[in-house]
């Protein structure tokens, strides 16, 4: 479903990812693993086309959704206008509900409100394939589940989702875990 | 242009949630404008008078005996006030807008009652009110107090000739008619000569006049200052235009950088750049935003203007029917002003200091389009790249002018050439932030 190939990334004179081929099949769970600083944001946010790659190619067969490490949403909107405004930009015939998140501006919600939000955002329009960075940070334990139990369902559905996470329990979920440092897939 | 829409409409909901800002955001530029406009007006910038030459002033007067050239004397008030020569109507009709601070008017047979050295002529003054009125009072009585004591002289020369006449006989002209004048010393042989008496009753019309000579020669000119006529300095056109250059500047490019550095700082440019909106169309939104404001907002303080005039029931007053021509040249100013703050949001190396970087550059840009032209040629130059100059003057020509559009349609060209070429630094920049 989405193929990169020889990506790097440069930030001014900083590598943070090296020459990098990954690809993501239907079906497939992958997780990206290491340490802070190894290129997985990077990695996951050339892939999600966020960011362009300095060289290298990312081919995308599947509509993809993205939740950044930091949520990127607009503070001054409700969880529900935020979710109409995207989905209207990215013209998804179903506006998603808010996911019963409090209706204020997105920068009064707690942490983990804000990163509910944020997975929203990456499930809008029913993407087929799903980039997610440490998503279940500041979840709690329900919403952890119900974020699994979402993703399980997508791969029933030929769908494929690729995360990076710092929790070993959580790696072990994936069908393939791709260890990254220093820029580099080990 | 869908989506550019849809991150308008986003922008706006988000600035209908700030009140607060869009108070300050207003209120800030409009008070800048008051203070600038009384510094350029009253420190920096020769009073614009309105000259009228009612008695067709000739190059040369002779007075006296002397020549006195009516072109280097106008010249000489030039270096105190720009002087510009109307006829009386357009006179009027610019001190009861502003354009003018004053009217000199030089009445019908100036020259001849000047010539005829019986009585001083009077040289008209009408002021408006306020600080550059006083000003521009002082000058022309500072300018009449030089030109009377010139025609002192030649007065005294005059009135010196006549005595002499008098004294030691001979030809001489008063009042435009010959005489073969005896003169005292030879009289007093002649007594009973009809010359003697024809000679005394030349005298004892002379010796009738002395009275008004003598007090033109005193005082050859008088200045009548006829005052407060027109608009008070605070409702003048170049308050009006500053204040609407000013609020359109600074309020759009601070509200484009706010924007867009919202974005930044929020990181969704990143997610926009997933296909969501182009950047082309982030910028269209953020100019559109500036735009839409600007001119909301300029409208605003152009009624407000409106109506305080007609409060303060000052006399004439620009026609309302200009007003709508405002609206295209406040969306075209708000959208350069615009793509002036998105360029410099877009400059900023913080995200959340790009607003303040706004604020640090808007405020320069400003202040060299104020400083006169005169004070630092090099300023105007630089001003001449930059949006507010020429937003003055376009707002200034449509309200103003009697015949705005080619005003209008250079100023407007410039401001649409500045707007391309801050449209595309932001275009670049924004490729090189998602990039």
């Amino acid at each position: 479903m989405i193929h990169a190939r020889g990506v790097s990334r440069r930030y001014g004179a900083q590598v943070a990812l090296h020459e990098t081929d990954f690809d993501l099949a239907a079906g497939e769970l992958v997780a990206l693993v290491g340490p802070n600083g190894a290129g997985k944001s990077t990695l996951l946010s050339v892939l999600a086309g966020a960011l362009e790659p300095s060289t290298g190619s990312v081919e995308r067969r599947a509509t993809t959704g993205w939740a950044p490490q930091r949520p990127a949403l607009y503070g001054r909107l409700t969880p529900t206008e935020n979710l109409e405004l995207f989905a209207r930009l990215g013209g998804a015939a179903l506006v998603a509900r808010s996911d019963r998140l409090p209706e204020r501006p997105a920068a009064e919600l707690s942490v983990g409100q804000r990163q509910r939000l944020n997975l929203a955002l990456a499930f809008l329009g029913e993407p087929r394939a799903l980039l997610l960075d440490e998503p279940t940070a500041a979840l709690d334990d329900e919403r952890r589940a119900e974020l699994w139990r979402r993703v399980g369902a997508l791969l029933a559905d030929g769908g494929a989702v690729v995360f990076a996470t710092q929790l070993r329990e959580e790696a072990e979920r994936a069908d393939r875990v791709v260890h990254l440092h220093g820029g580099h897939v080990e | 242009m869908r989506r550019a829409a849809l991150l308008l409409r986003k922008d706006l909901r988000v600035l209908r949630r700030s009140p607060l800002l869009l108070a300050v955001l207003v209120s800030y530029p409009l008070l800048i404008a008051l203070l600038l406009a009384l510094v350029a007006g009253y420190a920096n910038a020769k009073p614009r008078v309105a000259f009228v030459d009612d008695d067709n002033l000739p190059e040369t007067v002779e007075i006296g005996g002397r020549t006195f050239h009516v072109e280097r004397t106008i010249r000489r008030v030039s270096d105190d006030v720009v002087l510009v020569a109307l006829d009386r109507d357009e006179a009027e009709r610019q001190l009861r807008n502003g354009k003018v601070v004053a009217v000199v008017r030089v009445p019908a047979g100036f020259v001849a009652q000047l010539k005829a050295m019986q009585r001083s002529p009077q040289l008209e003054l009408e002021t408006t009110r306020g600080l550059l009125a006083s000003r521009v009072t002082q000058q022309m009585q500072a300018l009449v107090y030089s030109l009377n004591r010139e025609l002192q002289d030649a007065f005294i020369d005059a009135n010196l000739r006549y005595v002499d006449l008098i004294l030691h006989g001979g030809e001489g002209t008063f009042l435009g008619r010959r005489f073969d004048v005896l003169g005292l010393e030879r009289a007093q042989d002649r007594v009973r000569d009809p010359k003697v008496r024809e000679f005394i009753q030349v005298a004892q019309l002379a010796l009738d006049q002395t009275d008004d000579a003598l007090e033109a020669t005193a005082n050859p000119i008088e200045l009548r200052a006829v005052s407060e006529r027109g608009r008070t300095w605070a409702l003048s056109a170049q308050v009006q235009a500053h204040a609407l250059a000013l609020v359109t500047t600074f309020l759009a490019a601070v509200l484009a950088a706010a924007a867009l550095a919202a974005e930044r700082d929020e990181r969704v440019l990143q997610r926009l750049a997933r296909g969501l909106a182009s950047l082309g169309e982030v910028l269209a939104s953020k100019l559109s935003l500036a735009a839409l404001v600007a001119a909301v907002l300029g409208l605003g303080v152009a009624v407000a203007f409106g109506v305080a005039v007609e409060a303060a029931g000052v006399e004439g007053g620009e026609p309302w029917s200009r007003v709508p021509a405002l609206v295209p040249a406040l969306v075209l100013a708000g959208a350069v002003a615009g793509a002036l703050g998105a360029l410099v949001a877009t400059l900023a190396r913080e995200a959340r200091s790009a607003t303040l970087v706004a604020v640090l550059v808007v405020l320069p840009v400003v202040f060299l389009g104020i400083v006169p032209r005169e004070a630092a040629p090099a300023a105007g130059w630089v001003s001449d790249a930059l949006p507010f100059a020429h937003e003055v003057r376009l707002f200034d020509a449509l309200l103003y002018e009697t015949s705005p559009w080619n005003t209008a349609l250079v100023e407007a060209g410039w401001l649409l050439a500045i707007g391309a070429v801050l449209v595309a630094g932001g275009r670049a920049q924004m490729r090189r932030l998602t990039a």
